[in-house]
């Protein structure tokens, strides 16, 4: 089965990405349109009835956080997306922002007036310079169609500054309320108690693109790709030993190994497949059997304890060490775990030594039972899932001598 | 001489954030104004800013420090050069290397980064306004010229 474009406008479009034209060649007129001529509660169910999850990672029900941040008390809201992307081996949010930059706007706009908030901001990472220039000029579309500015919802475009962990969350609201983007403890949850204290709803920049397609549609429609469980398409970066790296765009349930092999997505392993790193640098290493009969979809991928993650999808060959990876990996927890809590400040700079002192062979109870620690006792999903791959390697013999 | 030089830094800052809101939650874009015009955050940067928006000293010094973009040494302008798994694989390391002939006697400072987002054109270059994506050491040889050039 091919590439399915939906979320990824056809590339032989000529419409400048930014301009009107584009805005109306893909549906997002109407979107606009359909979705303010609802209530916020129809609006909001139609998003439940989707069956849209979040694309950050997490995979939490879209329409169920909406209703969250809406029935929460207080008559200030606010609306964040977050293009903080900076997961190892993720790329999708840039490439869809590159591609096509006025869907999630619109899918923050639709949000915004879902849940009642007349301020949003687009949080952008530091070193995507490109991606805040070409959403400058989107939101300058949306400005003179009058849907953003006073009146309509203010947007504001926040630069991040190069830290990783200001894409948590609870960081990012740190981050945008001009303190250190360290996280905050949860509960409450932002969706209650966010930024400048007020509920908040906070996107990463893929699902609110879906939320702009499902507007420019319908419920049906959307449903047509995906699982019943998981309707829709996703988003996926490959990399690595791979002929074709980049970002694709194929319905929940494809086969993975499909995403590698077939010729207008991966189009095939360069050398032989020695392993998979799937969701990034908390991501679980499947072994190539693993690969071949997994699919792209929540419960097919728990059988090995896998998640798709942020969607990054790392191709090694056989000449790749996984333990190579892994202490890279831990190289980067170590320096991005932001120092607030114990057991991430300490676990992730132990987990570094132990993999530099060949931990890998001779200290494995102790790797698990830091592990553990760090799980059960860290503030926030950098430290409890830093160890998820060291974890995938250690249940897996076959690749530790790989 | 240091009094005068602080103090015709606190004015251009003071002008760099005239516009911008005096509110906490604009400290951010305020320190990528300034660090925008001068690719530095020392003390007398800290200073102006904390001066300007009124929020102590410790405090901008905290923010400021929090993030790695922000890290960067009075003179120089910095060239990332990512350095994480996939570009390790592309040959990054080689990258790194070659830099240190083409930065001798330029005011450039290369340095590694964490995955920049691009690792689907390894490896990949960050010149603080741009991404080079395939970087070759050609590549990266110009971008550290530009600077000279600048
Ligand atoms: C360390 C860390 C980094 C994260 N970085 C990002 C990020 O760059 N982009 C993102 O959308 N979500 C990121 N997340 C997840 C967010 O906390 C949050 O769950 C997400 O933005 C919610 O949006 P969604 O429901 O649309 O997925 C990160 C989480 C953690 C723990
Ligand atoms: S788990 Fe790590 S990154 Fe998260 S708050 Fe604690 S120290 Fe910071
Ligand atoms: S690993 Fe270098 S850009 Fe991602």
């Amino acid at each position: 089965m091919p590439e399915v474009r939906r979320l990824l406008p056809d590339p032989s479009g000529t419409r400048d990405p930014v301009s009107r034209e584009r805005l109306l060649e893909r549906g997002f007129d109407r979107a606009m349109a359909r979705a303010f001529s609802m209530s916020p509660d129809d609006i909001i169910g139609e998003v439940k009835a989707s069956g849209i999850k979040g694309r950050g990672g997490a995979a939490f029900p879209t329409g169920v956080k909406w209703e969250g941040v809406r029935s929460a008390g207080g008559n200030q809201r606010y609306v964040v997306m977050n293009a903080d992307e900076s997961e190892l081996g993720t790329f999708k949010d840039r490439a869809l922002l590159e591609q096509d930059p006025l869907g999630a706007l619109v899918g923050v706009l639709i949000a915004a007036h879902a849940v009642g908030a007349k301020k949003a901001y687009l949080y952008i990472r530091g070193e995507y310079r490109e991606v805040e220039m070409t959403m400058a000029k989107a939101l300058e579309t949306l400005r003179s169609s009058g849907w953003v500015g006073t009146g309509a919802v203010d947007v504001e475009i926040r630069r991040g500054a190069g830290a990783y962990i200001a894409g948590e969350e609870t960081a990012l609201l740190n981050s945008i309320e001009g303190k250190r983007a360290e996280p905050r403890v949860k509960p409450p949850f932002p969706t209650v108690k966010g930024l400048f204290g007020a509920p908040t709803l906070i996107q990463n920049v893929e699902t609110l693109a879906n939320v702009a397609l499902l507007f420019a549609h319908d419920v049906d429609w959307f449903r047509q790709f995906g699982t019943e469980d998981t309707p829709g398409t996703k988003l996926i970066g490959i990399s690595g030993h791979i002929e074709r790296p980049g970002v694709y765009e194929v319905p929940f349930g494809y086969p993975l190994a499909d995403l590698l092999r077939d010729e207008d997505l991966g189009a095939g392993v360069r050398g032989t497949l020695g392993s998979v790193l799937l969701g990034g640098a908390a991501g679980t290493f499947l072994s190539p059997d693993e690969v071949g009969d997994s699919f792209l979809d929540y419960a097919s991928l728990r059988r090995y304890g896998a998640s798709m993650g942020s969607g990054a999808l790392m191709i090694f060959n056989d000449t790749v060490k996984p333990v190579w990876v892994l202490k890279k990996l831990a190289h980067f927890f170590a320096d991005e775990s932001c120092g607030q809590c114990v057991p991430c400040r300490i676990g992730t700079r132990r987990v570094l030594e132990m993999l530099d002192q060949g931990g890998l062979g001779t200290r494995v109870q102790d790797m698990r039972e830091l592990a553990e620690a760090m799980r059960d006792a860290s503030i926030c999903g950098l430290g409890q899932t830093a160890p998820v791959a060291l974890l995938s390697i250690l249940d897996r013999p076959e690749l530790q001598n790989a | 001489m240091r009094d005068e030089k602080n103090a015709a830094v606190l004015l251009r800052i003071q002008s760099l954030l005239r516009d911008l809101g005096r509110e906490r939650s604009q400290l951010l874009p305020a320190l990528w104004r300034v660090f925008d015009e001068y690719r530095y955050l020392g003390p007398e940067m800290i200073e102006a800013v904390s001066r300007t928006m009124n929020i102590p000293y410790a405090e901008v010094y905290g923010v400021a420090s929090f993030y790695a973009l922000f890290d960067n040494a009075e003179g120089h302008r910095p060239i990332y050069v990512c350095t994480d798994v996939m570009c390790a694989l592309a040959g990054s390391e080689e990258l790194l290397k070659a830099s240190e002939d083409f930065q001798r006697g330029t005011t450039v400072s290369v340095k590694g980064a964490p995955c920049l987002g691009h690792c689907d054109a390894a490896p990949a270059l960050f010149d603080g306004r741009a991404t080079i994506r395939r970087a070759t050491k050609e590549a990266l040889a110009a971008a550290i010229r530009g600077e000279d050039h600048a």
